[in-house]
């Protein structure tokens, strides 16, 4: 059978927040697949450093999936459950990470990237993070920024562009 | 429209836009400029979340009347459905469509859209539904009127509806916007000409007289077609494990 047409994308635009982000949205049933609780907190910044106010961010992992606007500086805070390692195929494991979507007015498409962990000792040898240039690496790991309180705290920025841009993705077919 | 064009794009340059998109100004500042790093697709990427739906109901589907205050909303009562599909032609059902819109004066309820175009007090301009078993969908809305916007000298966005497709598999996930093909404004609209040209029409609805309901509202199809791994490797790989 001949491929179907795929149907482009477009930006979200500036006019979402009441429909995508609206108090009852539907989110994934959350399963129990998950760790200890914990928060991700960081900015969408754009080009010039400054915060994108018209952002969704969508994350998705074993244990959920969850969208979140940005506020006027671009803010966003995520409260899930630790993330576990993930098969890449037999034999070889991933680092736990969340993937994530971002889109924003501006984005024609939204852009993939990973939140990895820095205090996670698998992180630095994960295969899909190797991928990325070594001098990107550290744009797609989160930093622990709190030691003291109950739920551990991690700050993860995403810059849409210009210097200490994150890394993006674009996927091939699925691997055997 | 003349206008300089980027070369990151994620997914089948004949099919999805440019990051980078000149005429289309909030590109500039929010388009990536390195390149994007090619992965493969891993069991991260192909998790079916279960979607809490309980909370959808078959009045969602219906932005005449969902602003719930006992009114309708004002301007020319239209259907649209399509079906979601995937690449193969395979339904996609369970997929939660998420729409929004302007109303039929081209305003937004929104604290952002402050032209003085009149609010509907009846309209929202917010609707969703799930596809179900045949991946088909409906709304009934009533059509968006056109818009101004701040892009360049007297621009305005041509009518449209924003769709937003939140598949069972996550790899599958498309925002995009619906357009209505007898609108002259389509050419002059950067973001839609942001899709190359031979792509472009598929964002554009067919009208349907099939659809379109005697003394009561106009019909309009449009089917989604999701990129992404098939379904028919994907389910097959889940019948074995089963």
């Amino acid at each position: 059978m001949s491929a179907l047409p795929v149907t482009p994308s477009q930006t979200v635009g500036p006019f979402f927040h009441d429909c995508l982000l609206r108090d009852d949205r539907c989110e994934a049933t959350v399963s129990d697949e998950g760790g200890a609780p914990i928060r991700v907190e960081g900015r969408v910044v754009d080009g010039d450093g400054t915060g994108v106010p018209d952002a969704v961010i969508e994350v998705s992992h074993a244990a959920g999936f969850f969208r979140l606007g940005t506020d006027d500086e671009g803010r966003f805070s995520l409260s899930t459950a630790r993330p576990k390692r993930v098969e890449l195929d037999r034999g070889t494991m991933q680092a736990p990470h969340l993937s994530v979507a971002v889109f924003a007015r501006g984005l024609m498409n939204h852009l993939l990237t990973r939140i990895y962990f820095e205090d996670e000792p698998s992180t630095e040898s994960d295969p899909i993070l190797r991928l990325a240039p070594e001098s990107r690496r550290a744009t797609l790991i989160a930093r622990r920024v709190s030691e003291d309180s109950l739920t551990p705290l991690y700050r993860f920025d995403i810059v849409l562009q210009g210097a200490g841009e994150t890394v993006f993705f674009d996927f091939r077919s699925p691997a055997r | 429209m003349i206008t300089t064009i980027g070369e990151i794009v994620r997914g089948d340059a004949a099919v999805f836009p440019p990051y980078l998109y000149e005429a289309y100004r909030s590109t500039l500042r929010r388009a990536p400029r390195l390149p994007l790093v090619e992965v493969p697709l891993t069991a991260s990427e192909l998790i079916r979340h279960r979607l809490d739906v309980s909370r959808v109901t078959d009045g969602d589907a219906d932005l005449t009347r969902n602003a719930a205050t006992g009114g309708e909303a004002l301007g020319q009562r239209i259907i649209v459905t399509g079906r979601v599909m995937d690449e193969d032609g395979l339904p996609v059902p369970g997929a939660l469509l998420e729409v929004w819109q302007a109303n039929a004066a081209g305003r937004y309820i929104h604290k952002r859209d402050d032209w003085p175009g009149p609010l509907d007090p009846n309209f929202l301009g917010i609707g969703r539904c799930l596809t179900n078993p045949a991946g088909e969908y409906r709304f009934l809305t009533v059509r968006p009127g056109a818009y101004p916007w701040g892009n360049h000298d007297n621009a305005w966005r041509p009518a449209h509806i924003h769709f937003s497709v939140l598949a069972p598999s996550w790899s599958q996930r498309l925002v995009t916007q619906m357009y209505f093909p007898d609108d002259p404004l389509l050419p002059l609209d950067p973001i839609l000409n942001a899709v190359p040209e031979g792509a472009r029409s598929r964002l554009v609805a067919a009208y349907a007289h099939d659809v379109t309901e005697p003394h009561w509202a106009l019909g309009w199809r449009w089917d989604i077609v999701l990129a992404g791994p098939r379904a028919t490797a994907f389910e097959a790989r889940e019948q074995s494990a089963a």
